[in-house]
Protein backbone atom coordinates (compact mmCIF):
# COMPACT_ATOMS: atom_id res chain seq x y z
CA UNK A 1 0.00 0.00 0.00
CA UNK A 2 1.16 2.97 -0.87
CA UNK A 3 0.80 6.38 0.79
CA UNK A 4 0.14 9.12 -0.78
CA UNK A 5 -1.01 11.66 1.74
CA UNK A 6 0.64 11.81 5.35
CA UNK A 7 0.76 13.44 8.59
CA UNK A 8 1.89 17.04 8.55
CA UNK A 9 4.87 17.76 10.35
CA UNK A 10 2.70 20.42 12.78
CA UNK A 11 0.30 17.95 13.81
CA UNK A 12 3.16 14.95 14.31
CA UNK A 13 5.17 17.35 16.68
CA UNK A 14 1.65 18.10 18.69
CA UNK A 15 1.18 13.93 19.07
CA UNK A 16 4.65 14.14 19.82
CA UNK A 17 4.53 16.91 22.48
CA UNK A 18 0.80 14.80 23.83
CA UNK A 19 -1.09 18.15 22.92
CA UNK A 20 -3.21 17.00 20.45
CA UNK A 21 -6.36 15.75 21.67
CA UNK A 22 -7.53 12.14 21.87
CA UNK A 23 -9.56 11.98 18.96
CA UNK A 24 -7.20 13.39 16.38
CA UNK A 25 -4.51 11.22 18.14
CA UNK A 26 -6.56 8.47 17.51
CA UNK A 27 -7.52 9.06 13.63
CA UNK A 28 -3.30 9.71 13.80
CA UNK A 29 -2.74 6.44 15.94
CA UNK A 30 -4.91 4.57 12.42
CA UNK A 31 -2.44 6.20 10.15
CA UNK A 32 0.69 5.81 11.77
CA UNK A 33 -0.44 1.87 12.06
CA UNK A 34 -0.33 1.58 8.36
CA UNK A 35 2.54 4.34 7.60
CA UNK A 36 6.25 3.59 8.58
CA UNK A 37 7.38 6.79 6.71
CA UNK A 38 5.26 8.70 9.72
CA UNK A 39 6.20 6.71 12.26
CA UNK A 40 9.93 7.36 11.38
CA UNK A 41 9.21 11.54 11.32
CA UNK A 42 7.53 10.84 14.70
CA UNK A 43 10.49 9.22 16.00
CA UNK A 44 12.12 12.29 15.53
CA UNK A 45 10.09 14.69 17.02
CA UNK A 46 9.99 12.74 19.95
CA UNK A 47 13.61 12.76 20.01
CA UNK A 48 13.32 16.74 19.98
CA UNK A 49 10.98 15.85 23.31
CA UNK A 50 13.79 13.87 24.45
CA UNK A 51 16.65 16.62 23.70
CA UNK A 52 14.49 19.24 25.70
CA UNK A 53 13.64 17.14 28.13
CA UNK A 54 17.65 16.34 28.88
CA UNK A 55 18.70 20.34 28.22
CA UNK A 56 15.82 21.31 30.76
CA UNK A 57 16.79 23.22 33.89
CA UNK A 58 16.66 20.66 36.71
CA UNK A 59 13.63 21.36 38.99
CA UNK A 60 14.47 20.69 42.61
CA UNK A 61 12.43 17.45 43.91
CA UNK A 62 11.72 17.17 47.66
CA UNK A 63 14.50 15.37 49.92
CA UNK A 64 12.93 12.20 50.47
CA UNK A 65 12.00 11.45 46.70
CA UNK A 66 14.53 9.14 46.06
CA UNK A 67 13.99 7.29 49.10
CA UNK A 68 10.05 7.67 48.50
CA UNK A 69 10.59 5.58 44.89
CA UNK A 70 13.03 3.17 46.39
CA UNK A 71 10.08 2.42 48.84
CA UNK A 72 7.64 1.85 46.04
CA UNK A 73 9.69 -0.37 44.40
CA UNK A 74 9.98 -2.39 47.56
CA UNK A 75 6.12 -2.77 48.30
CA UNK A 76 5.66 -3.37 44.57
CA UNK A 77 8.12 -6.12 44.11
CA UNK A 78 6.46 -7.66 47.80
CA UNK A 79 3.48 -7.54 45.85
CA UNK A 80 4.70 -9.40 42.67
CA UNK A 81 5.88 -11.91 44.80
CA UNK A 82 2.19 -12.60 45.69
CA UNK A 83 1.81 -12.50 42.25
CA UNK A 84 -0.77 -9.89 42.16
CA UNK A 85 0.10 -7.27 40.03
CA UNK A 86 1.57 -9.42 37.29
CA UNK A 87 -1.45 -10.97 36.44
CA UNK A 88 -3.77 -7.94 36.92
CA UNK A 89 -1.36 -6.14 34.21
CA UNK A 90 -0.64 -9.29 31.75
CA UNK A 91 -4.92 -9.55 31.77
CA UNK A 92 -6.58 -7.23 30.00
CA UNK A 93 -10.29 -8.24 28.64
CA UNK A 94 -10.19 -8.34 25.11
CA UNK A 95 -13.24 -8.73 22.74
CA UNK A 96 -13.52 -10.15 19.18
CA UNK A 97 -11.94 -8.08 16.55
CA UNK A 98 -14.49 -6.08 15.19
CA UNK A 99 -14.84 -6.22 11.72
CA UNK A 100 -15.60 -3.67 9.15
CA UNK A 101 -18.65 -3.84 6.39
CA UNK A 102 -16.91 -6.07 3.74
CA UNK A 103 -15.03 -8.10 6.34
CA UNK A 104 -12.25 -5.36 6.55
CA UNK A 105 -10.65 -5.91 10.21
CA UNK A 106 -10.79 -2.90 12.28
CA UNK A 107 -7.45 -1.24 12.36
CA UNK A 108 -5.74 -2.17 15.32
CA UNK A 109 -5.68 1.23 17.29
CA UNK A 110 -9.48 0.99 17.17
CA UNK A 111 -9.82 -2.07 18.23
CA UNK A 112 -10.46 -1.52 22.03
CA UNK A 113 -13.21 1.13 21.08
CA UNK A 114 -16.67 1.27 21.31
CA UNK A 115 -17.98 1.01 18.10
CA UNK A 116 -21.88 2.11 17.62
CA UNK A 117 -24.37 0.94 15.55
CA UNK A 118 -24.36 2.64 11.74
CA UNK A 119 -26.80 5.34 12.02
CA UNK A 120 -28.45 6.15 8.44
CA UNK A 121 -27.80 10.47 8.42
CA UNK A 122 -28.20 10.56 4.70
CA UNK A 123 -28.83 9.08 1.54
CA UNK A 124 -25.94 7.13 1.18
CA UNK A 125 -24.48 8.11 4.13
CA UNK A 126 -24.02 5.88 7.39
CA UNK A 127 -22.48 6.53 10.46
CA UNK A 128 -21.27 4.71 13.51
CA UNK A 129 -19.93 6.60 16.60
CA UNK A 130 -16.91 5.71 17.93
CA UNK A 131 -15.75 6.11 21.73
CA UNK A 132 -12.44 6.05 23.12
CA UNK A 133 -12.15 3.32 26.12
CA UNK A 134 -9.78 5.89 28.36
CA UNK A 135 -11.52 9.02 27.21
CA UNK A 136 -15.50 9.07 26.56
CA UNK A 137 -16.02 12.25 26.02
CA UNK A 138 -13.95 12.57 22.69
CA UNK A 139 -15.81 11.65 19.78
CA UNK A 140 -14.66 10.36 16.71
CA UNK A 141 -16.63 8.96 13.70
CA UNK A 142 -16.76 6.19 11.42
CA UNK A 143 -18.11 7.51 8.06
CA UNK A 144 -19.68 4.98 4.77
CA UNK A 145 -20.43 6.70 2.28
CA UNK A 146 -21.37 4.98 -1.05
CA UNK A 147 -20.73 5.31 -4.29
CA UNK A 148 -20.37 8.38 -6.32
CA UNK A 149 -22.14 10.09 -3.23
CA UNK A 150 -20.82 13.40 -1.53
CA UNK A 151 -19.67 12.99 2.23
CA UNK A 152 -21.79 15.87 4.28
CA UNK A 153 -21.16 19.18 2.98
CA UNK A 154 -18.92 21.34 5.80
CA UNK A 155 -16.64 23.87 6.76
CA UNK A 156 -15.15 23.53 10.28
CA UNK A 157 -13.50 25.82 12.99
CA UNK A 158 -10.92 23.88 14.18
CA UNK A 159 -9.08 21.15 11.71
CA UNK A 160 -10.83 17.49 10.75
CA UNK A 161 -8.64 14.76 10.72
CA UNK A 162 -10.00 11.87 8.34
CA UNK A 163 -8.21 8.70 7.55
CA UNK A 164 -9.39 7.00 4.28
CA UNK A 165 -9.92 2.77 5.43
CA UNK A 166 -11.69 1.41 2.43
CA UNK A 167 -12.29 2.92 -0.81
CA UNK A 168 -11.60 6.05 -1.89
CA UNK A 169 -13.07 9.84 -2.11
CA UNK A 170 -11.87 12.68 -4.02
CA UNK A 171 -11.73 16.78 -3.83
CA UNK A 172 -10.66 19.89 -4.91
CA UNK A 173 -7.54 18.91 -3.43
CA UNK A 174 -6.77 15.38 -4.59
CA UNK A 175 -7.53 11.92 -4.70
CA UNK A 176 -7.31 9.79 -0.96
CA UNK A 177 -6.94 6.07 -0.61
CA UNK A 178 -7.08 3.52 2.31
CA UNK A 179 -3.92 4.41 3.99
CA UNK A 180 -3.88 7.89 3.64
CA UNK A 181 -4.78 11.06 5.90
CA UNK A 182 -6.42 14.46 5.58
CA UNK A 183 -5.75 17.08 7.83
CA UNK A 184 -8.58 20.21 6.59
CA UNK A 185 -7.74 23.58 8.28
CA UNK A 186 -10.77 25.69 8.88
CA UNK A 187 -10.17 27.88 6.16
CA UNK A 188 -11.24 24.90 3.96
CA UNK A 189 -14.65 24.49 3.04
CA UNK A 190 -14.02 21.58 0.86
CA UNK A 191 -17.01 18.88 -0.60
CA UNK A 192 -15.57 15.28 -0.66
CA UNK A 193 -17.36 13.27 -3.15
CA UNK A 194 -16.56 9.39 -3.57
CA UNK A 195 -15.41 7.74 -6.56
CA UNK A 196 -17.76 5.29 -8.28
CA UNK A 197 -15.95 2.28 -8.23
CA UNK A 198 -17.10 1.48 -4.23
CA UNK A 199 -18.06 2.48 -1.18
CA UNK A 200 -15.77 4.46 1.32
CA UNK A 201 -15.02 4.36 4.97
CA UNK A 202 -13.25 6.83 6.67
CA UNK A 203 -12.61 7.31 10.42
CA UNK A 204 -13.20 11.55 11.00
CA UNK A 205 -12.21 13.42 14.06
CA UNK A 206 -12.88 17.05 14.38
CA UNK A 207 -10.37 19.26 16.66
CA UNK A 208 -13.00 22.14 17.47
CA UNK A 209 -16.93 22.54 16.24
CA UNK A 210 -18.41 21.82 12.86
CA UNK A 211 -19.77 24.71 11.04
CA UNK A 212 -22.26 22.48 8.65
CA UNK A 213 -23.52 24.09 5.42
CA UNK A 214 -26.38 22.18 3.22
CA UNK A 215 -28.65 19.76 3.85
CA UNK A 216 -26.40 17.25 4.74
CA UNK A 217 -24.60 19.31 6.84
CA UNK A 218 -27.85 19.89 8.99
CA UNK A 219 -28.84 16.25 8.80
CA UNK A 220 -25.79 15.48 10.50
CA UNK A 221 -25.49 18.17 12.79
CA UNK A 222 -27.51 16.57 15.95
CA UNK A 223 -25.54 13.16 14.94
CA UNK A 224 -22.09 14.70 15.84
CA UNK A 225 -23.42 16.69 18.95
CA UNK A 226 -21.49 19.64 19.45
CA UNK B 1 31.77 6.57 34.80
CA UNK B 2 31.21 8.53 38.22
CA UNK B 3 30.94 11.96 36.08
CA UNK B 4 27.33 10.94 35.53
CA UNK B 5 26.50 11.57 39.01
CA UNK B 6 27.17 15.06 39.09
CA UNK B 7 23.98 16.94 37.75
CA UNK B 8 24.56 18.85 34.59
CA UNK B 9 27.47 16.78 33.65
CA UNK B 10 27.72 16.71 29.55
CA UNK B 11 24.54 14.14 28.60
CA UNK B 12 25.83 10.60 27.73
CA UNK B 13 22.90 9.47 25.83
CA UNK B 14 24.36 6.13 25.13
CA UNK B 15 25.37 5.75 29.03
CA UNK B 16 21.74 6.35 30.25
CA UNK B 17 20.16 3.69 27.69
CA UNK B 18 23.33 1.15 28.85
CA UNK B 19 22.04 1.89 32.38
CA UNK B 20 18.26 1.43 31.03
CA UNK B 21 19.28 -1.75 30.03
CA UNK B 22 21.42 -3.01 33.51
CA UNK B 23 18.08 -2.08 35.74
CA UNK B 24 16.28 -4.30 33.10
CA UNK B 25 18.32 -7.24 33.15
CA UNK B 26 19.61 -7.32 37.09
CA UNK B 27 17.09 -5.11 38.40
CA UNK B 28 19.96 -3.12 39.47
CA UNK B 29 18.89 -0.61 42.00
CA UNK B 30 22.55 1.72 41.68
CA UNK B 31 21.53 2.02 37.43
CA UNK B 32 18.51 3.32 38.88
CA UNK B 33 19.71 5.98 41.30
CA UNK B 34 22.10 7.54 38.56
CA UNK B 35 19.09 7.48 35.99
CA UNK B 36 16.86 9.01 38.93
CA UNK B 37 19.49 11.84 40.00
CA UNK B 38 19.86 12.74 35.96
CA UNK B 39 15.95 12.62 34.88
CA UNK B 40 13.72 12.80 37.69
CA UNK B 41 14.61 16.44 38.33
CA UNK B 42 14.36 17.12 34.57
CA UNK B 43 10.95 15.54 34.27
CA UNK B 44 9.63 17.21 37.21
CA UNK B 45 10.84 20.88 35.92
CA UNK B 46 9.09 19.72 32.56
CA UNK B 47 5.75 18.74 34.10
CA UNK B 48 5.98 22.10 35.84
CA UNK B 49 6.70 23.66 32.62
CA UNK B 50 3.92 22.51 31.41
CA UNK B 51 1.32 23.75 33.45
CA UNK B 52 1.10 21.45 36.79
CA UNK B 53 1.54 22.35 40.15
CA UNK B 54 4.87 21.51 42.02
CA UNK B 55 3.55 18.76 44.17
CA UNK B 56 1.98 16.62 41.49
CA UNK B 57 4.56 17.55 39.04
CA UNK B 58 6.54 15.30 41.81
CA UNK B 59 4.31 12.81 42.24
CA UNK B 60 3.79 12.39 38.18
CA UNK B 61 7.59 12.45 37.98
CA UNK B 62 8.17 9.28 40.99
CA UNK B 63 5.22 7.59 38.62
CA UNK B 64 7.75 7.76 35.42
CA UNK B 65 10.61 6.36 37.16
CA UNK B 66 9.18 4.01 38.69
CA UNK B 67 7.82 2.94 35.29
CA UNK B 68 11.41 3.27 34.14
CA UNK B 69 12.30 0.56 36.69
CA UNK B 70 9.13 -1.77 35.91
CA UNK B 71 9.60 -0.82 31.81
CA UNK B 72 13.06 -1.17 31.18
CA UNK B 73 13.08 -4.53 29.61
CA UNK B 74 10.26 -2.26 26.70
CA UNK B 75 13.10 0.12 26.07
CA UNK B 76 14.87 -1.06 22.53
CA UNK B 77 18.02 1.02 22.34
CA UNK B 78 17.48 0.55 18.18
CA UNK B 79 14.53 3.01 18.17
CA UNK B 80 14.49 5.58 21.45
CA UNK B 81 17.08 6.95 22.99
CA UNK B 82 17.08 7.24 27.17
CA UNK B 83 15.68 10.71 27.14
CA UNK B 84 13.58 10.17 24.35
CA UNK B 85 12.10 7.04 25.94
CA UNK B 86 11.79 8.45 29.19
CA UNK B 87 10.19 11.69 27.65
CA UNK B 88 7.63 9.73 26.27
CA UNK B 89 6.57 7.62 29.34
CA UNK B 90 6.57 10.97 30.99
CA UNK B 91 4.64 12.82 28.44
CA UNK B 92 1.65 9.51 28.77
CA UNK B 93 1.73 9.75 32.20
CA UNK B 94 1.05 14.00 31.84
CA UNK B 95 -1.88 12.82 29.34
CA UNK B 96 -2.88 10.05 31.73
CA UNK B 97 -3.29 12.71 33.89
CA UNK B 98 -5.31 15.36 32.45
CA UNK B 99 -7.90 12.70 31.54
CA UNK B 100 -8.40 11.67 35.04
CA UNK B 101 -8.61 14.86 35.72
CA UNK B 102 -11.24 15.75 33.35
CA UNK B 103 -13.34 12.44 33.95
CA UNK B 104 -12.73 9.76 36.51
CA UNK B 105 -12.31 7.10 33.63
CA UNK B 106 -8.72 5.56 34.25
CA UNK B 107 -7.00 3.24 32.35
CA UNK B 108 -3.69 2.30 30.71
CA UNK B 109 -2.31 3.41 27.79
CA UNK B 110 -2.26 1.21 24.94
CA UNK B 111 1.17 0.11 23.50
CA UNK B 112 1.05 2.07 20.44
CA UNK B 113 0.34 -0.47 17.26
CA UNK B 114 3.61 -1.55 14.81
CA UNK B 115 2.02 -3.35 11.99
CA UNK B 116 4.91 -2.91 9.83
CA UNK B 117 8.85 -2.20 9.89
CA UNK B 118 9.64 1.39 9.92
CA UNK B 119 12.33 2.24 6.79
CA UNK B 120 15.73 0.73 6.97
CA UNK B 121 17.53 3.84 6.65
CA UNK B 122 15.80 5.37 9.89
CA UNK B 123 16.21 2.06 11.78
CA UNK B 124 20.22 2.53 11.18
CA UNK B 125 21.03 5.86 12.24
CA UNK B 126 21.06 4.62 16.35
CA UNK B 127 18.86 6.23 18.50
CA UNK B 128 20.98 7.93 20.46
CA UNK B 129 22.84 9.34 17.62
CA UNK B 130 19.93 10.54 16.94
CA UNK B 131 19.16 12.13 19.58
CA UNK B 132 22.43 14.42 19.13
CA UNK B 133 21.61 15.28 15.70
CA UNK B 134 18.54 16.55 16.54
CA UNK B 135 20.35 18.39 19.71
CA UNK B 136 22.38 19.91 17.59
CA UNK B 137 19.62 21.00 14.90
CA UNK B 138 18.08 22.77 17.95
CA UNK B 139 21.68 24.64 18.09
CA UNK B 140 21.27 25.87 14.57
CA UNK B 141 17.26 27.15 14.77
CA UNK B 142 17.16 31.07 15.28
CA UNK B 143 16.60 31.89 18.98
CA UNK B 144 12.52 32.83 18.27
CA UNK B 145 12.11 29.80 16.21
CA UNK B 146 13.55 27.61 19.42
CA UNK B 147 11.51 29.79 21.53
CA UNK B 148 7.99 28.90 19.75
CA UNK B 149 9.23 25.13 19.38
CA UNK B 150 10.04 25.20 23.10
CA UNK B 151 6.70 26.75 23.85
CA UNK B 152 4.68 24.55 21.69
CA UNK B 153 6.33 21.32 23.20
CA UNK B 154 6.31 21.96 26.31
CA UNK B 155 2.82 23.27 27.39
CA UNK B 156 -0.69 22.62 26.58
CA UNK B 157 -0.55 26.39 24.94
CA UNK B 158 -2.56 26.13 21.91
CA UNK B 159 -0.91 28.65 19.56
CA UNK B 160 -3.30 31.26 20.17
CA UNK B 161 -2.17 31.52 23.35
CA UNK B 162 1.54 31.78 22.40
CA UNK B 163 0.80 34.37 20.29
CA UNK B 164 -0.95 36.37 23.47
CA UNK B 165 2.25 35.65 25.47
CA UNK B 166 4.40 36.87 23.11
CA UNK B 167 2.41 39.79 21.47
CA UNK B 168 2.95 38.33 17.73
CA UNK B 169 -0.40 38.08 15.45
CA UNK B 170 -0.85 34.19 15.23
CA UNK B 171 -0.23 33.84 11.81
CA UNK B 172 3.31 34.61 12.69
CA UNK B 173 3.40 31.99 15.67
CA UNK B 174 1.96 29.23 13.26
CA UNK B 175 4.40 30.19 10.26
CA UNK B 176 7.66 30.61 13.26
CA UNK B 177 6.23 27.13 14.67
CA UNK B 178 5.90 25.75 10.82
CA UNK B 179 9.33 27.03 9.93
CA UNK B 180 11.23 25.85 12.23
CA UNK B 181 9.80 22.29 12.09
CA UNK B 182 10.69 22.36 8.14
CA UNK B 183 14.08 23.82 9.04
CA UNK B 184 14.54 20.85 11.74
CA UNK B 185 13.76 18.99 9.07
CA UNK B 186 16.22 19.94 6.72
CA UNK B 187 18.79 19.84 8.78
CA UNK B 188 18.26 16.13 10.16
CA UNK B 189 17.73 14.80 6.61
CA UNK B 190 20.82 16.79 5.68
CA UNK B 191 23.07 14.78 7.98
CA UNK B 192 21.98 11.18 6.58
Amino acid sequence: MTIHHHATDETLMRLAAGTLPAGPAMVVATHLAGCPVCRARLAQFEAIGGVLLDEIEPAPMTPDAFAAALAAIDAEEARDVAGTTAAAMARRPRRAAALLPGGIPLPRPLQDCEIGPWRWIGIGVRASAVTLPNDPAERLTLLRVGPGRKLPEHGHFGTEFTQILVGSFSDEFGRYLPGDLTEMGSEVEHQPVVDPDGECICLAALEGGMRLTGFFGRLIQPFVRL
Amino acid sequence: MTHLMEDGAAPDGREFARLITVVAADRDRQAFARLYSHFAPRVTAFLRKSGLPANTAEEIAQEVMLSVWRKAAYFDPARAGAATWIFTIARNLRIDHLRRARSAATAEQAPPADSETAPSGEVLLLASEREAAVRAALKALSDEQALVLRLSFFGDKAHSEIARELGLPLGTVKSRVRLALGRLRTLLEGDK
